[in-house]
């Protein structure tokens, strides 16, 4: 039985008591570090301009930071009010906005609620009390209902400080659903009335699908949270965080009923709707001490994910066909998913550092964690009747059917081994550093880390009814389809493959590393790095993965209108035998009793495959930045990165490298007066290769061995570009400000391919001819212009209007979804979103800005 | 949500935070001036054992930032900074620092205010065009930037700062002034040196930046979101400061629902998000490194069906339509590829 939702709503009570939890996190834990929206990501920062008078009556222009990037222009003083020993100050900037066009579009709603009508752009209203420091504040917009925040904060200046906010963010998903089921949102997706399940034929559900309205699907999060951090002494400082957070929603998810691919009229792929309702407390709350000679921290996290749903199901609307002559399938209806279990973490974690000779520091950290879930577990099949294939064509179950299955031993918890998942990892993780630095040039770094994931526990598949192993294949329609191959293996059928096991992931990390700085002169700083990880997973191709790497730096400040940064690092990656097969454990193969087929048992996979995360790779690594300040108001900065990664598989990942170049130059003549143009291009190319197989039931795993051989060969590049360009302007004109911006992203993905023979490709009649050949797919694009105009005009001491425009142009393009423009349902194929779509959109606002 | 239920929601925090602003926030000068330490607080041992709630501790402790570029310099205070800076001044005052200073200087008339961070101003203001006279936060100030970073951890040494020290970005030479502006209030919270967190991460990282326009992508271009959400810029235990142990703890913050563990984990999945993700933005669905199928077929070659490859033909219009390679591919069958909880989930179908 599932836990009750934690929170939710916050109640008033708790708010109160809770005041020692919180949801004010800092850059050091915790996320809602920012609440704004589209409307005005800056939260208002940027409302009110610049103030005409600029930094300084003491020398024009702006100042710089350190590294050589203009400051901005301060804003101009806030209007204030003076109520006794408070002084207040605000701005209520409120009006309306409009869209139009393909306002409906998932893209140009993005993370945004463009509802239309009235909006609150901004509430930013702050007292403050100069005599102790006391202050309070209120932050609030709302676009619509989906798409609002409102802040209260209240404290004292080196006290103490109190936080609450409530935020609302869309995430439309798509907007060319059509789900052929009633039921969207809820757990139980059903078939309109006259659609039998199991029994529709593929042409009624395509006109299903054709006659289904297109609609939007996405989910939105509501947060609420508390957050409060106190000075207790000039040294201890505490603070608590609690957030909670509901979901709710559907979007795209799956459904199996086995293949369509190679029988016609049979199968079903099915993109159902899986609905989003749960919810996350977060905790967070700890102690910090900061002394001359000590610092520590002792905090503890938590986290606690409620589903409302266990499991959700979905009618089947298609019937499944043996490929036995003269068998016939059981009718399956209704297939089923387990959601997200419901799962509690917790973490404990003390810090020190202390001071050290040599002007030196040693911080040791310690964390300690478990996540552990024990959700009850949904039966193994949620059909009724019978499942397999009735080899008799009868579906009476019995010896003369041995492959047809009663549902009743399957469709209920008793066909489990237990009944809830008991599953935990418990984490831990001891990491050391230590700095000296012995003279003023140079500095020496040193660092351990060590880390462990633990399993706590595994899961049998086993049917104590019926004292089988193993599980119910896709909902039972794979052995409704082939003979044989349902899941479930027993001594009767001996050489059934399937698996029996959970997979427990147990690893751990150590790494080392040490370096030093040396400060050559006064504008050179050299560095280097040395580092060393070993990483050690459970049941995985590699025991040990190792990692060396290199890492040079350099930062050089000799001129004094450049700022230079670089950075190189070589990395080797290396480790002990690779297993292709360490999995054999959790299937039947593992089973006294197993018998394995005549043939020998099928490769798992070919053994040349090398799985990326544990290859051999070399990496080189070149990061450049360069900051210039060709004139005092003028700042042009450059980067260069590049990531180039070659691995050491014939087959899998073969490379994956990255190079990109940004420009970017900003000028500002005059306080109110900014103007920036930027360029960025990357390019990314993932190389790997495959290999498809001539005997899907050979037992060689060898290339040139029976089951695969050379002509099976396949390559594939992947290769993505992205063009980015945006030009901002922002001029005074008297009292009237105009602010304008453009920003342009064209995108565009190539994957092409390569193969020895047709026998590589999935359908060998796509090509023509025989031999070696290639081809690539249609390009993935993505293009987007957007505009922005806006209109800063004062009307009166305290009131301004606002008037914008934001006009955005995209484009898209993406092979997934090709055809299905035409239909979403195609054979036995079910799809429930219709792509990504371009758009172009348009939104219009006026807003009154008024000085509280 | 509807907009009762926000009101609802509003009040309930609001009035539940109110209820505690008379016992923190209403305090007399004099009961102020009573607590607060008589001056300069920089040993650890001051105030062993007494509470500080009320008090300010945080600048109480304020004193003249040490100069090393004019050892001979003494304070002259505010009064006299303002004289020439008045300008900076009116900007400063708006400013979380000034609201605290300013307090404890007033019951206090030792704690400095301006000269907490830029130290003693006699030096500076007989010769005010010498560089290194006044502690400056600035390209062309003629302050080493260890001097500047020195100053501001004096106050803000610890907690999420604690592992500046040996960070990259101190590595490579940063001031916390090339992100912070505590010289005004240029951003709506953080006193960053740009409008927001985002910003002032891309004066830098604009490339990263540009990524989170691409088609899937984390929330931040909509201001939903901070790179600071992530990532710990003062340092942390990680090589890519983020703010917990490890890659999949980060991302388990929002999304939780992915923590598991599962019954059927799914071993990239499970070692790191981003074998399959990347962080930023992506012109795949889903923050995909690569599109599927291939993404799949990086690591699986299993026999049947796994391991063909796809051509145009298998597309939604071509000859052979393949759900292998059409809409979600793979994870159309393979749903929960995150891991399942199903029983007959072991290959992610339930």
């Amino acid at each position: 039985m599932r836990t009750p939702r934690l929170l939710r709503p916050l109640p008033l009570a708790a708010a109160i008591a809770a005041v020692a939890a919180n949801a004010r996190a800092d850059s050091g834990v915790g996320v809602d570090t920012w609440r704004a929206n589209k409307l005005d990501p800056t939260a208002g920062a940027t409302v009110e301009g610049c103030d005409a008078r600029g930094t300084s009556w003491l020398e024009a222009g702006g100042h710089r930071t350190p590294t050589g990037n203009l400051y901005a222009c301060p804003p101009p003083s806030p209007a204030t009010a003076d109520h006794g020993a408070w002084t207040t100050s605000g701005i209520l900037s409120v009006g309306a906005v409009a869209t139009g066009g393909d306002d409906g579009n998932a893209l140009w709603n993005r993370y945004v609620d463009w509802d239309g009508g009235i909006v609150l752009a901004l509430l930013a209203f702050e007292a403050e009390r100069a005599a102790d420091g006391s202050y309070a504040s209120v932050r609030a917009s709302r676009i619509s209902d989906d798409d609002e925040y409102y802040q209260a904060v209240f404290g004292r200046a080196g006290s103490y400080k109190v936080q609450a906010f409530l935020r609302d963010m869309p995430n439309l998903v798509t907007n060319t659903a059509k789900p052929i089921w009633n039921g969207v949102g809820t757990n139980h997706l059903t078939l309109p009335a006259g659609y039998a399940a199991g029994a529709s034929t593929p042409d009624a559900i395509a006109g299903l699908s054709a006659a289904t309205p297109e609609r939007t699907l996405g989910v939105t999060r509501e947060k609420q949270g508390l957050g409060f951090s106190v000075y207790l002494t000039p040294q201890w400082t505490a603070y608590a965080n609690a957030t909670d957070e509901q979901r709710h929603g559907a979007r795209p998810f799956g459904g199996p009923f086995f293949f369509n691919f190679p029988f016609p009229d049979n199968g079903g792929v099915l993109e159902t709707v899986k609905p989003i309702d749960d919810s996350t407390v977060n905790l967070s709350g700890g102690f910090r001490y900061a002394g001359t000679t000590w610092r520590m921290e002792f905090g503890y996290s938590g986290s606690f994910y409620r589903d409302r749903y266990t499991r959700y199901t979905y009618e089947m609307p298609f019937a499944l066909a043996p490929l036995v002559p003269g068998a016939v399938s059981a009718p399956l209806t209704t297939g089923q998913f387990a959601t997200e279990p419901d799962n509690d973490w917790h973490n404990l974690k003390a810090a020190f550092t202390r001071k050290l000779p040599l002007n030196g520091e040693l911080s040791i950290t310690a964390s300690g964690g478990r996540m552990s879930q024990d959700d009850t577990l949904i039966p193994p099949v949620a059909c009724a009747g019978v499942f397999g294939i009735g080899l008799d064509g009868n579906l009476q179950t019995g010896p003369q059917n041995p492959y047809l299955y009663d549902c009743a031993n399957w469709n209920t918890p008793d066909a489990l081994s237990r009944r809830s998942a008991d599953m935990r990892i418990d984490t831990s993780l001891l990491d050391a550093r230590m700095v000296l630095q012995p003279g003023a040039d140079l500095t020496l770094r040193g660092g351990l880390r060590h880390e462990r994931e633990d399993y706590r526990n595994v899961y049998l598949a086993y049917n104590p009814l019926t004292g089988q192993y193993g599980y119910v294949s896709e909902n039972g329609s794979q052995g409704s389809v082939v003979p044989g191959e349902s899941g479930i293996w027993d001594p009767t059928d001996p050489s059934a493959i399937t698996r029996i096991r959970s997979l427990p992931l147990d690893m751990q990390t150590t790494e080392a590393n040490i370096g030093a700085d040396w400060k050559v002169g006064a504008r050179d700083t050299l560095g280097a790095t040395l580092a060393f990880s070993r990483y050690e997973p459970n049941h995985r191709e590699r025991g040990t993965v190792d990692d060396g790497s290199i890492k040079l730096s350099w930062t050089n400040r000799a001129l004094d209108w450049l700022t230079l940064r670089a950075n190189y690092t070589y990395l080797h990656q290396d480790g002990d035998r690779y297993d292709y097969d360490p999995y054999d454990f959790t299937y039947s193969i593992s089973l006294p009793g197993f018998v394995a087929p005549p043939n020998g048992v099928p490769a798992h996979t070919v053994d040349a495959l090398r799985k990326y995360d544990v290859a051999s790779r070399s990496e080189h690594k070149l990061d450049l930045m360069a900051t210039f300040m060709p004139r005092d108001d003028m700042t042009v900065s450059a980067s260069l990165r590049g990531d180039f990664n070659d691995y050491d598989a014939d087959l899998g990942r073969k490379g994956y490298d990255t190079l990109g170049a940004t420009v970017q130059w900003e000028w500002q003549p005059a306080p109110g007066s900014n103007a920036s143009v930027y360029y960025a291009y990357d390019r990314s190319k993932l190389r790997m290769a495959n290999i498809n197989e001539i005997n899907d039931g050979g037992s060689n795993p060898s290339i040139g061995g029976n089951t695969y051989v050379d002509i099976g060969r396949w390559w594939a590049d992947d290769t993505q570009r992205n063009h980015n360009a945006g030009v901002v302007l922002a001029h005074a004109f008297g009292r009237v400000r105009l602010d304008a911006s453009w920003n342009y992203l064209h995108a565009r993905g190539t994957t092409d391919y390569r193969f020895a023979s047709p026998l590589a490709l999935a359908w060998a009649d796509t090509v023509i001819g025989d031999g070696a050949g290639g081809g690539a797919f249609p390009a993935m694009t993505y293009r987007v212009n957007s505009f922005s105009v806006g209109l800063h005009i004062p009307l009166h001491e305290r009131v301004a209007l606002r008037v914008f425009d934001l006009y955005e142009r995209g484009r898209i393009s993406d092979w997934h979804y090709l055809g299905f423009a035409t239909t979403h349902a195609i054979d036995h194929r079910v799809y429930t979103d219709g792509g990504p779509q371009g758009y172009d959109a348009n939104l219009v606002g006026v807003l009154l800005d008024v000085r509280l | 949500m509807r907009s009762t239920d926000a009101i609802r929601r509003l009040l309930a925090l609001v009035l539940g935070c109110a209820t505690l602003v008379p016992a923190l926030a209403q305090q007399s000068r004099d009961e102020l001036a009573k607590s607060l330490p008589p001056t300069n607080l920089t040993s650890d041992d001051v105030q062993v054992g007494a509470s500080m709630i009320g008090v300010a501790p945080g600048f109480a402790n304020a004193k003249v930032a040490d100069n090393p570029g004019a050892p001979g310099a003494t304070a002259v205070g505010e009064r006299t900074c303002i004289a020439c800076h008045r300008l900076e001044s009116e900007h400063f005052t708006h400013t979380f620092h000034a609201l605290g200073l300013h307090a404890a200087s007033k019951a206090d008339a030792s704690i400095p205010v301006c000269e907490t961070c830029h130290g003693p101003g006699s030096a500076h203001a007989k010769d005010p065009g010498a560089k290194g006279l006044i502690i400056g936060y600035t390209k062309d100030s003629g302050t080493p930037i260890e001097t500047q970073t020195k100053t501001c951890l004096a106050c803000h040494a610890g907690g999420p700062r604690d592992r500046w020290l040996g960070s990259v970005h101190q590595r490579n030479g940063l001031s916390c002034t090339d992100c912070h502006n505590p010289m005004a209030k240029f951003s709506a919270e953080g006193l960053m040196a740009r409008a927001s967190i985002n910003d002032t991460c891309a004066q830098c990282h604009r490339d990263v930046r540009l990524q989170f326009n691409r088609r899937s992508h984390m929330p931040l271009p909509e201001g939903q979101m901070s790179c600071d959400d992530c990532h710990n810029p003062h340092g942390s235990v990680t090589n890519p400061l983020l703010k917990t142990n490890s890659v999949n703890e980060t991302c388990y913050q929002c999304h939780a629902e992915k923590r598991g563990p599962f019954l059927f984990e799914h071993a990239p999945v499970r070692e790191s998000c981003l074998n399959c993700h990347t962080p930023h933005g992506s012109n795949q669905q889903t923050l995909l490194v690569t599109p599927l199928p291939f993404l799949c077929q990086q690591c699986h070659s299993g026999l049947r069906h796994p391991n063909d490859l796809h051509t145009p033909g298998s597309l939604g219009n071509g000859a052979h339509p393949d759900e292998r390679a059409m809409g979600r591919a793979c994870v159309t069958c393979h749903a929960n590829i995150h891991g399942s909880n199903a029983p007959s989930g072991p290959k992610f179908h339930e």
